[in-house]
């Protein structure tokens, strides 16, 4: 399917991604609000060939009482990915190490942006299931468990928005895919504040100069604005429609 | 169960006494059924079944894999079941209840028996068979989720593609056949509230239902599984009541699945 | 001109004080998905949580009868207290209840009194953010639904409405409507219209 180069594929021929994006191009997203009943907020989101369902329950009581503190709500996000979401092997079931890590980097983007001190004694569950995955997940849940966290009522700092870019030989490249995932020289998800360009979280992984940080991070508070707005419209839509069907 | 819920209890039972459902319907009635298939291209075969506000997503992969040493030469099926805590309040993180356990017993029981999978087609060579997981992903709870995960179970089954095993690789891309399948299975599920029974019951009557029974059934009306759940009791009238019930239902259950197009 | 905000949306370029904001760096910012009226300069939230107020009238359900106090579940993230000895009425766990909140206090308990049990009836949850529509100004929706439903209807400010008697389910259809279509224009006439037609 790839033209091999030695054991890898080619993720760049032409100037063109494997898909036929251009560097700084990011995948198609699409994001819906309000999607499951009982969930105090949730949203679903399509990136690329991700599709990913975020619900958030609370602000509630604290389970166990242990856990809770007096001053603030503590957040728990958890991240998995179903079992039939891969284009490969059926996947077990349950949390693994890297649904571990993945969580609590997720927790902590939305620790600090949640006003948690107005609920002390309350605890406030994101859950982001991966239903379909194709590289750049827990990047597109963060985007996607903003929606629900907004939707849900809670008072947030900002709207946080999540991405990945990465490194092909000597490009930068934005918002890798599985295949790019697998192969690249460097990949660097981010989250941003988009108020003020705040990073979030930040991982990296491979090999990158000081510049090319700085290139990745321009790409991704460049894709921001595309990121931002597909959220707010999400966000606004079910209002709009019902605002249009009585005018 | 919190008090919320025992005080529309009272209010449930007091209108069942009257003849009426809470959202109007009648008791032999189901809500409105929406089904897709295909919504998840990654797996070989998936579905999603909404039975009102009850979401059920199901998944399948196949994989190869060692035949089970008293059958060398079929296939496997393995369903398994997830009340992922984002569906309901209720539904907490941790391994499989015995509610999720015994959902996927009873959906497993039901396409086992119909033999809807040709489990001697999933023989490949000498200790190598296709393996078919049935995942079932509960997304929304709001009652009945033993129809809605056989709806979702059987329609992506009859809809999976069926991968090949060529030079000892797994190939999943292509044009592939599909898989294949002998007719269907369907369920119906009645809950007993106060003596009166009721077909397809919400979350809410779930919740003060004493009752639960559910009858699985294919194209001829061969009865091909039956589940009673809960503490209480169904007379000999009552459980041949509900048969006759299910064969009349399941013909509008088999025409959602016949209907459906990937 | 009203329009449709989000979190971290810049209400104002200079520090003002108003409710759902806060400010940073010179400039104010919403706090959550609302809508901001430019003329009154107020955000309106569109979702969300019950900001418990003295005096608040609100519907709840007593889970435990612990002697000197009563815990009440107000659906909500807080939990409602009852002092006993100042209740007139004796309670009991399960009993649905319509009282006042006194105050509000740090530990995030809701004290609640002159507690009054409700008999029978229908307990719907709405987003408390919903609340204020569907009473309306001067309780002119409030009323609309009770003589179109002929139901006795009691609003809890925590979101839990309790109906009873008339015609529950239109009632319910009713509250459900206010719920989804709060934030538009014309609201009160198709609630008026939508009782002309089904009339009790």
């Amino acid at each position: 399917m790839f033209k091999l180069e030695g054991n890898k594929p080619q993720l760049i021929i032409d100037g063109k991604r494997t898909d036929g994006r251009g560097f700084d191009e990011l995948r198609p997203i699409k994001i819906e609000a309000n999607i499951l009943k009982n969930a105090n907020g949730s949203a679903y989101i399509e990136w690329g060939n991700n599709k990913i369902l975020a619900a958030v329950y609370g602000p509630k009581e604290a389970l166990p009482k242990h856990t809770a503190d007096p001053t603030m709500a503590i957040i728990k996000s958890r991240y998995t990915m179903a079992p039939f979401s891969s284009l490969e092997e059926h996947g077990r079931s349950g949390p693994n190490r890297r649904a571990t890590e993945i969580s609590k980097v997720t927790s902590e983007v939305f620790e600090n942006i949640i006003m948690r001190e107005m609920f002390p004694g309350t605890e406030i569950d994101i859950f982001i299931e991966v239903l379909q995955s194709d590289g750049g997940t827990r990047a597109a849940g963060i985007t996607v468990a903003s929606v629900a966290l907004a939707a849900a009522g809670i008072p947030m700092y900002d709207l946080p928005y999540a991405v990945s870019a990465g490194k092909i030989g000597d490009q930068m490249v934005l918002d890798l895919n599985k295949i790019e995932d697998n192969y690249s020289d460097a990949d660097i998800p981010m989250a941003i504040s988009p108020r003020n360009g705040d990073i979030l979280l930040l991982q990296m992984d491979g090999s990158i100069t000081k510049e090319d940080f700085s290139t990745a991070y321009s790409m991704v508070k460049k894709a921001g604005a595309t990121i931002s707005k597909i959220q707010k419209d999400a966000l606004k839509a079910p209002y709009e429609k019902i605002i249009e069907k009585y005018r | 169960m919190g008090y919320i819920d025992i005080v529309k209890n009272e209010y449930i039972k007091e209108i069942l006494h009257k003849g009426i459902r809470d959202d109007g319907r009648k008791f032999m009635q189901y809500r409105s059924i929406q089904a897709s298939v295909g919504t998840i291209p990654n797996a070989e075969g998936s579905a999603e079944v909404d039975i009102g506000n009850t979401k059920v997503l199901a998944g399948i992969k196949i994989d190869v894999d060692t035949p089970m040493p008293d059958k060398p030469e079929e296939g496997n099926l393995i369903v398994s079941a997830e009340l992922l805590p984002l569906a309901s309040p209720d539904y907490d993180i941790g391994p499989p209840s015995p509610a999720a356990i015994e959902l996927a017993r009873v959906v497993d029981r039901g396409i086992r028996a119909a033999n809807i999978l040709d489990t001697q087609s999933l023989f490949i060579e000498k200790d190598k068979v296709w393996s078919v997981f049935i995942d079932i992903y509960v997304l929304n709870y709001d009652g009945n989720l033993f129809d809605a995960s056989t709806l979702s179970a059987v329609a992506a089954l009859l809809h999976t593609r069926q991968p090949k095993y060529e030079e000892e690789k797994v190939i999943r891309e292509g044009t592939l056949p599909k898989l294949k399948t002998n007719g269907m299975v369907t369920s119906c599920t009645f809950g007993k509230i106060n003596g009166n029974i009721l077909l397809d019951p919400d979350g809410s009557e779930e919740s003060i239902m004493d009752t639960r029974l559910t009858i699985a059934n294919d194209e001829n009306n061969n009865i091909k599984a039956m589940q009673k759940g809960l503490h209480g009791t169904f007379s000999i009238k009552e459980v041949e009541s509900m048969i006759d019930t299910t064969f009349e239902k399941s013909k509008d259950l088999r025409s959602v699945l016949s209907s459906l197009e990937n | 001109m009203n329009r449709i905000i989000v979190p971290g949306e810049v209400i104002a370029e200079k520090e003002i004080r108003m409710p759902y904001t806060y400010t940073e760096g010179g400039k104010t910012y919403s706090t959550v998905l609302g809508i901001y009226e430019a003329e009154h300069s107020s955000i309106i939230p569109l979702e969300g949580l019950w900001s418990p107020n003295r005096d608040d009238d609100v519907v709840g359900i007593v889970e435990e009868d612990k002697g000197s106090v009563y815990i009440v579940d107000l659906n909500s993230p807080y939990t409602g207290v009852i002092i006993s000895k100042f209740s007139q009425t004796e309670l009991a766990p399960g009993d649905v209840i319509y009282a006042k909140v006194k105050e509000f206090d740090e530990k995030k308990e809701v004290i609640l009194m002159h507690p009054r049990k409700l008999y029978g009836g229908k307990i719907i949850n709405v987003k408390p953010s919903k609340v204020p529509r569907i009473i309306g100004n001067k309780n002119t929706m409030l009323n609309e639904l009770i003589q179109g439903s002929k139901s006795n209807i009691i609003v809890g400010m925590n979101g839990m409405l309790w109906v009873k008697g008339g015609d529950v389910a239109l009632a319910t259809e009713a509250i459900l409507k206010i719920q989804e279509e709060a934030h538009t224009q014309g609201l009160t006439d198709r609630i008026k219209k939508m009782f002309e037609k089904t009339g009790v």
